[in-house]
């Protein structure tokens, strides 16, 4: 079995990339996806975790946070979709409208 | 018993003809005057038929209802409110009968009776409340009606300016007043409430509640109430400083006036010294300003009286100069006790005769002449035979003509201004001279009687006497005003010869004597009893007594030679060289004192000006100083929303990196 610091390494490298994908991306999509991957970054924690333990609370905890992550994209996606339909594309740098 | 069930339709009739005639009265002959007179005519009945069951039984009349918490509603009819009462309507009902022909002209009637009911009401209110607050509702009911009344003819400027004036001046005195009610409210909580046990409920402004419970209040306390109280009786009896609005009140109805003078309104002031009398005689100091103030009013007003030359002004101050003398009476309490209510409230009955038949007269010759100025009559008497005659009793009775040492079974013999004053002047100040050695209220006395005597009869001769100064052709005025003037003037030469001694009976009975007694060792007032006042009566020198009539007599011959004879000439006396014509003329220089001095510079200029600058510079200032502040800081600060999403990310990822930084430090991790 391997340690469980393999796993959180995996967990960080995902995590990290997230974290730049939304700091650098224009497109909406993109960043969505972006979020998408630090949440399962911090899945795979769980797992990881809950694997090492022998408990099956992190399991559990996991679906919940598959079910959220689900939700989450169903809401943003629709929402994109919006802003698509008014503007034809899903860059965020053109969604402005509240700034000062 | 049935008397005490109907008491409420006294003040009770007039407010329901008050409604009546101001929803109805367009469409009934004369505006609905003859609901009041119907009204009042009742209360005048009920109110002989209070006198006579108190008289007979000497138990006064109370009647009570529970109101909120502490406070009730009531009826009180003792002695003292009994006079007044009776007073009140049957004074009220002529001046109304009077107003029937006087207002025949006025497209207004209707509003006119409307409001000499609630008038009246309101007057009858004051009287009969047994309680201070009930009082001060009925008081202030009063002063409404006043304004209404005074600014009757309110398209005329002078009239609207002169009912404000009498509000404003008296709402002074209202102010204090009120002031004096909570105190004294709160006196009786803290200090009388530990007092009483075992009964059910307590009313604490009840008249009688606060009477039984004065000892219990701090005399300094009390000082301080009764002054408050003085100074409510100052603003709506007109006198020093705040008599200001009562010659300015002639702009009214003349029948207004009369009102206001007689019956209504002026006697307020008076009446509610008389009926808080045990807490002024339990004060220490309070009656001596009374007595000051109403002497100096006395004397003050009757100066301006001289000079005068609208008839009305000239009655407007003699009248406050006649509630000085009562405020006098009054003040005389601290030596010769409850006897001072009833010298002043015979003094305020024989008044309210006088006076309402003097304006009434006055009113008859405007009527006729269409001018109020003196200067432009003369020589009525020939043409208005019964205004002539039944003016020269009153003026009679104002001056206070009658014989000295004359006495039939302990009554003096002469006018009923000549009984009442005399009473006041020789048992009330000579006697207060006698025991305290301060003779300047009874100088006040005496020089305003002189003063009295000489405006009194320089107004008959101007207006009756002499050549006709005028072109109109005056005419006698109709039957229902002569018969008033009548009635009235036959009271004004009667009425206090034929009560005196039972009258001050009577009226004295109000108060217990023993209590006052004890009432007046708390104020540290020495009073004199029953004999020892006798003692000091009877071994005054003659002279004190020949000299109210003397004055008297003096001033009306003055006044004929001056005025009728013409031996002194009037233009050499009064004109505007004459340093002492001039400021009599100008009255004081009040207006200057109190409007261009008091309100414009003083009132305007200073205290306006100051919190117009605190306002806007400081308060306002320091809003908007907030509020700049706030919108600049707002100006910085959006500059971060830079609506590029990426940013915002940025900024959270940051923030959680500095919180996970600062945990880690702390050793959380």
């Amino acid at each position: 079995m391997l340690p469980v610091s393999y796993y959180l390494i995996v967990a960080a490298i995902v995590f990290c990339i997230g974290v730049y994908g939304v700091m650098t991306l224009r497109s909406g999509i993109m960043i969505m996806m972006c979020v998408e991957l630090m949440l399962n970054a911090a899945n795979i924690n769980l797992i990881a975790f809950a694997s090492h333990f022998s408990q099956v609370n992190g399991h559990v905890f996991v679906l919940f946070s598959i079910a959220l992550a689900a939700a989450e994209a169903a809401i943003g996606f629709a929402i994109l979709m919006s802003i698509f339909r008014s503007k034809n594309n899903v860059n965020i740098d053109n969604i402005n409208i509240l700034r000062w | 018993m049935a008397v005490d069930n109907i008491v409420y339709l006294i003040p009770a009739l007039p407010v329901l003809a008050f409604v009546l005639t101001l929803a109805f009265g367009k469409k009934l002959p004369s505006g609905g005057g003859y609901i009041p007179i119907l009204a009042i005519a009742i209360s005048c009945i009920i109110s002989i038929l209070a006198f006579l069951q108190i008289h007979e039984t000497g138990i006064p009349i109370e009647v009570s209802a529970h109101w909120f918490s502490v406070l009730n509603v009531g009826i009180l009819i003792d002695p003292l409110a009994s006079v007044m009462l009776l007073m009140v309507t049957f004074v009220s009902l002529l001046i109304h009968i009077y107003a029937i022909g006087y207002m025949a002209h006025d497209p207004a009637k209707p509003r006119y009776f409307a409001e000499t009911a609630l008038f009246t009401a309101a007057m009858l209110g004051v009287v009969l409340a047994d309680n201070i607050l009930q009082f001060f509702i009925a008081w202030e009911l009063v002063g409404l009606c006043s304004y209404l009344l005074i600014g009757f003819w309110f398209r005329k400027p002078t009239a609207a300016a002169a009912g404000k004036k009498a509000f404003l001046t008296t709402r002074v005195g209202d102010v204090l007043f009120l002031a004096g009610i909570v105190i004294l409210f709160f006196n009786m909580r803290e200090h009388v409430l530990p007092h009483i046990t075992g009964h059910e409920t307590v009313y604490l402004l009840q008249f009688s509640t606060i009477f039984d419970n004065i000892h219990h209040i701090p005399s300094g306390q009390l000082t301080i109430i009764t002054l408050l109280f003085f100074g409510g009786a100052v603003g709506k009896s007109g006198q020093f400083p705040l008599h200001v609005w009562l010659p300015d009140a002639m702009e009214g109805p003349t029948t207004v006036s009369a009102l206001i003078h007689a019956a209504t309104m002026v006697t307020a002031g008076v009446y509610l010294v008389a009926r808080t009398f045990p807490m002024f005689i339990a004060a220490p100091d309070s009656l001596m300003v009374v007595a000051y103030v109403g002497g100096f009013t006395a004397l003050f007003a009757s100066t301006m009286g001289l000079v005068m030359n609208d008839i009305k002004r000239v009655l407007a101050f003699s009248t406050i100069s006649q509630l000085g003398y009562m405020m006098l009476a009054l003040g005389m309490g601290s030596v010769i006790g409850a006897a001072a209510v009833g010298f002043a409230m015979f003094h305020l009955i024989n008044h309210a005769f006088f006076k309402a038949c003097l304006f009434l007269c006055a009113g008859s010759v405007i009527h006729s002449t269409g001018t109020n100025d003196l200067r432009e009559m003369g020589g009525l008497m020939s043409k208005m035979k019964i205004t002539g005659i039944t003016m020269l009793f009153a003026s009679l009775a104002l001056a206070g003509i009658g014989i000295p040492f004359l006495k039939i079974a302990g009554t003096p013999i002469g006018t009923s201004g000549f009984v009442s004053k005399d009473a006041i002047i020789v048992e009330g100040s000579y006697v207060f001279a006698h025991m305290t050695n301060d003779w300047i209220p009874f100088a006040f006395g005496i020089l305003a009687a002189l003063l009295t005597a000489i405006y009194t009869f320089r107004l008959w001769f101007m207006a009756f006497t002499g050549k006709p100064r005028q072109e109109r052709h005056p005419h006698e005025s109709p039957a229902t005003m002569t018969g008033v003037l009548s009635v009235l003037a036959v009271f004004a030469l009667v009425f206090g010869m034929l009560t005196f001694l039972p009258f001050l009976d009577f009226v004295g009975h109000t108060y217990d004597h023993e209590e006052i007694h004890h009432l007046a060792e708390l104020g540290g007032n020495h009073v004199i009893d029953h004999y020892e006042l006798h003692d000091v009566v009877h071994h005054a020198s003659p002279i004190i007594f020949l000299l109210p009539v003397i004055v008297g007599v003096g001033g009306l011959l003055l006044a004929w030679v001056i005025y009728n004879r013409r031996w002194i000439s009037v233009a050499s006396i009064g004109n505007m060289r004459n340093p002492l014509f001039a400021i009599l003329a100008k009255r004081y220089y009040q207006h200057e004192i109190f409007i261009e001095l008091i309100s414009l510079k003083f009132t305007y200029g200073v205290l306006a000006l100051t919190s117009e600058f605190s306002d806007r510079k400081i308060v306002d200032g320091i809003i908007d100083g907030i509020s700049s502040f706030i919108i600049g800081g707002a100006e910085v600060l959006k500059k971060i929303q830079t609506g590029v999403v990426q940013n915002y990310a940025t900024a959270t990822v940051l923030g959680v990196g500095l919180i996970a930084l600062i945990l880690s430090f702390r050793g959380v991790f």
